[in-house]
């Protein structure tokens, strides 16, 4: 039963990657524009040249065909290379993933960590000045836009005090724990801006559910026997109050490859968000097929991890 | 005893982050950064992309700068006007009919890695920008020339035709042969994709270090030709954010910023110890009329094929204000195709012949003309009776344009003119374009130095390529071809100016704006730098690495970032934090096992 589930799951999900692909494909091309034309103006090309640059990346092809070129390559690995780089995509996005893995990986993490560890403070004790100081805090966090903030902590921080680079992920050609230190005094001013961003949703999740579960009968049963306050939260009522903070903990997880477009293009980090923005603004497709399946791909899986393990988490949830 | 659960180490992973989030930037800090004896690092922010550092995969302005920082021509840009000058090639002579050109190779040239340069590495690197077809190079060698190199010091270079090619100059850098023969087989995809770091150059500086959207470090030629730069390195640092690149120029992290735009001007002016240069343009805001003829759905406004309500419209743009509120005065009002940068061939229009910024006049020549207003003020063309309402589409890549449509659809409206500006990207613009589906158009041109692609995006051959709004024009095409033939650059220039002056009277569109480039740099940082073209040029390699090679540090200061890190109090406070909170873990710790006993 538990092998049919999974292996039921896991086909829908290869059926979504399909269906991600190919509208990967269709999306970018019925967008208004033509990139090698735009090159006409910005390279001074002649239109010979321009119809040579299209020879060379397929796009004199038929509709039809450049699909099936294109899932042939990709199923094989090639993503093909960057119409305005020249660099083979593979190895552009690999030199993106890192930088945000570590960004969007370590704010996440925190903004997990101070979020679940607020909504719990703030929802076992409701209605105190604790509780109300950090939902209406993550309230305005969770609702202030990104890239304002980033500009404000950039100002601040960066420009006035100067504590901070203004932006970048490394000062130069620095190797060893030379580099370590400099990339991590890089990292603070996007980390404090996506942490921020972030822990809202967690705290508010988790607080919603507390203040749900402290309403329980089991709890009060915790609590005639004896156990002390902290012991019933930590036991009882926060095991039982963390699930759908593990849904969206597991989602964010998926989201961390496609990056933070707007606090890396804020800070100039060199990751998948940025890699995006940039894509876009150049007409590059196959930079963005190749970041729109791998974000794709991750939340499929991040959404088929979830699903298999709240079975572990919560034995009344049957996998179907 | 004492037992680490769970809860603890996670506890104390969180404090540990926190401390180094603290410590870690005082730790850089408090790092000497401007030792004695340390490396001098010119340090220049960007805010185009450095992705692929092959010089046959260059695309951004960042990319051609690297590539004109490392590299040499057979003759250079001049640093005065940016005609033909001395580089790797000393002279270049022509025969009578211009069909030969030998050109004499300058001695002792070596490469970054000590190889000899000669003018076999000339000759190999014009062959293969030609046979590999690359898009960017290969149009500066016209009529499919051949290269011969009779010894190490000549080059010639002989055409079937007459050309002047060799003295555009051909754009086109050299490179060495020893590295690229071993792509002489390969696609020019795969040359894209070679690794070029370590790169082997002749310049200045070469690259030692590239890391693809963030940085790319040059380090100095110790076998470079000319006169040897004072930094030891200069960096190129990327930001896609121009308020931070600023700030990272208010703070010291940069020397020089690179391309700011014209909306930071007034903030960038305040800072302290910096000084911005207000580049002559190298691009222009261009206003174009559509004269139909292009794609299946072109139905362009009758009227503007009229020259008297394209030259109303002319009159009734105040091309100065433009220049002052959308590009806060850096910049200067547009009058030809060809850009001031290119002194020698652009033509200020002489001040008789200058169509002068005049709405009542413009009124009284629409009136004149039979151009009557309908009671809603709108005027009617009296050939076809349909109002004169203009769909000017303005493409968002080029900076001012939309607050520049705006305040032209106000000037025309003062002359009976409907505009209806809709700002589009740069994409969606060359849909437009193409299709024909527009009246006129705001998108910015930007040209060579030599001024013979700019004159042919108007001849009638250019529609549904280069061309605006196919303007066809007979009289204009034969200036065209007879300018082709002119191979003395004095006598040449007349004609190109006379061509201007007909492009200008004719208007087949309005060069609105020069909006000017502008470069940023601390005083107490850098010094030195020599503009090129002349003393409104560029500061940063554009068309030569001269600046770099002039530049100095303005102090005892190596260049490194200069940003003051973490005070004292931040780190007591951070110290206080991570005890009490390792304090408040164990007594938490404590008070759990007490409960479990």
């Amino acid at each position: 039963m538990w092998v049919k589930a999974v292996g039921r799951k896991s086909g829908w999900s290869l059926v979504t990657l399909w269906f991600v692909l190919s509208f990967n494909f269709f999306l970018f091309r019925i967008m208004p524009g033509d990139p090698i034309a735009l090159l006409a103006r910005s390279q001074r090309l002649s239109p010979a040249a321009l119809i040579e640059q299209r020879r060379i990346l397929g796009l004199d092809q038929a509709l039809p065909l450049q699909y099936v070129t294109y899932l042939r390559q990709t199923l094989s690995g090639n993503l093909g290379v960057s119409m305005i780089s020249g660099t083979p995509v593979t190895s552009i996005i690999g030199s993106r993933i890192w930088p945000t893995v570590l960004l969007v990986g370590v704010g996440t993490t925190l903004a997990i960590i101070l979020g679940v560890i607020g909504g719990i403070a703030g929802g076992w004790n409701r209605g105190s000045s604790l509780d109300r100081s950090s939902l209406y805090g993550s309230m305005v966090l969770y609702s202030t836009p990104e890239g304002w903030l980033g500009m404000l902590v950039l100002i601040v921080l960066a420009g006035t005090l100067g504590w901070f680079p203004a932006g970048g992920y490394s000062s130069g050609a620095a190797s060893g724990m030379a580099h370590v230190t400099d990339v991590a005094k890089h990292l603070v001013l996007p980390v404090i801006t996506l942490t921020l961003s972030y822990m809202g949703q967690f705290l508010i999740v988790m607080r919603s559910s507390l203040v749900d579960i402290k309403e329980e009968d089991f709890i009060g049963i915790a609590r005639a026997k004896g156990l002390t306050d902290a012991m019933v939260r930590r036991r009882h009522a926060v095991p039982n109050a963390f699930l759908p903070s593990f849904t969206l903990i597991v989602l964010s997880f998926g989201f961390v490859l496609g990056g933070a477009i707007v606090i890396e293009t804020v800070f100039s980090w060199p990751g998948l968000g940025l890699l995006t923005y940039q894509a876009i603004q150049n007409q590059d497709y196959p930079v963005l097929q190749a970041i729109f399946l791998l974000s794709s791909s991750t939340v499929i899986v991040a959404n088929l991890l979830a699903d298999l393990t709240y079975r572990f988490l919560d034995p009344r949830v049957e996998v179907v | 005893m004492w037992r680490l659960s769970p809860r603890v180490l996670l506890s104390a992973f969180i404090l540990s982050l926190v401390g180094l989030s603290l410590a870690a930037p005082g730790a850089i800090a408090a790092s000497p950064s401007s030792s004695p004896g340390a490396a001098s690092v010119l340090r220049v922010g960007m805010t185009s992309g450095i992705d692929n550092p092959n010089i046959w995969a260059v695309t951004s302005v960042a990319e051609w700068e690297a590539v004109a920082l490392q590299y040499d021509m057979l003759l250079k840009f001049s640093d005065k006007d940016l005609t033909a000058a001395p580089s790797l090639a000393t002279s270049c002579d022509h025969s009578a009919d211009y069909r030969v050109w030998t050109c004499k190779i300058r001695t002792g040239v070596k490469w970054s890695d000590g190889q000899p340069l000669t003018s076999r590495d000339i000759a190999f690197s014009f062959k293969f920008a030609l046979d590999k077809n690359v898009p960017v190079f290969a149009g500066y060698f016209p009529g499919n020339p051949k290269f011969e190199t009779p010894d190490d010091q000549t080059l010639i270079w002989r055409t079937k035709d007459p050309t002047n090619a060799p003295m555009v100059p051909a754009w086109s850098y050299v490179v060495p042969e020893h590295i690229w023969s071993k792509y002489l087989k390969s696609s020019l995809a795969e040359i894209k994709a070679v690794n070029v770091v370590p790169n082997v150059a002749s310049g200045p500086y070469y690259l030692t270090s590239a890391n693809p959207g963030q940085n790319w470090t040059f380090t100095r030629n110790p076998y470079f030709w000319g006169q040897k730069p004072a930094y030891d390195s200069v960096e190129f640092v990327l930001y896609t954010n121009q308020d931070a690149m600023v700030q990272a120029l208010k703070n010291g992290e940069i020397a020089i910023a690179d391309g700011v735009d014209s909306a930071l001007l007034p903030a960038v002016s305040k800072l302290a110890n910096v000084a911005v240069q207000k580049v002559t343009s190298d691009w222009w805001v261009n206003l174009a009329f559509n004269f139909g003829g292009q794609g299946t759905s072109s139905h362009p406004l009758a009227a503007l094929k009229d020259l008297t309500v394209r030259k109303a419209i002319v009159m009734a743009i105040d091309k100065q204000a433009i220049v002052d509120k959308v590009y806060y005065g850096a910049g200067s009002p547009g009058d030809t195709i060809i850009r001031p940068l290119s002194a020698f061939w652009h033509l200020t229009v002489p001040s008789d012949k200058v169509i002068k910024y005049d709405p009542a006049g413009a009124n009284s020549l629409l009136d004149a003309a039979g151009y009557r207003r309908g009671a809603d003020g709108i005027r009617i063309d009296p050939k076809n009776g349909k109002p004169l309402v203009i769909r000017m589409p303005v493409s968002d890549d080029t900076a001012g344009s939309l607050p520049a449509g705006q305040l032209i659809a106000g000037y025309l409206k003062a002359i009976g003119i409907t505009v209806n500006v809709q700002q589009v990207t740069a994409g969606k613009m060359s849909d437009i374009e193409s299709s024909g589906n527009f009246d006129a158009y705001i998108w910015y041109w930007s040209g060579d130095p030599d001024p013979n692609y700019q004159l042919s995006a108007f001849t009638s051959a250019q529609c549904g390529g280069l061309s605006d709004g196919c303007f066809a024009d007979p009289a204009y095409d034969a200036m065209f071809v007879k300018q082709g033939t002119i191979f003395d650059p004095v006598a040449r220039q007349v004609i190109v100016k006379e061509m201007q002056q007909y492009l200008y009277d004719h208007i087949p569109g309005v060069a609105l704006v020069y909006p000017s480039a502008i470069e940023a740099y601390r005083t107490d940082q850098v010094a030195g730098l020599t503009s090129v073209p002349g003393a409104n040029g560029y500061l940063v390699p554009d068309y030569s690495y001269t600046s770099f090679v002039t530049a100095h540090p303005a102090t005892a200061s190596s260049g490194a970032p200069s940003s003051s890190g973490l005070p004292l109090w931040i780190w007591a406070v951070g110290a206080l934090v991570v005890v009490a909170g390792g304090g408040l873990v164990v007594r938490r710790s404590a008070k759990r096992r007490d409960e479990r006993e």
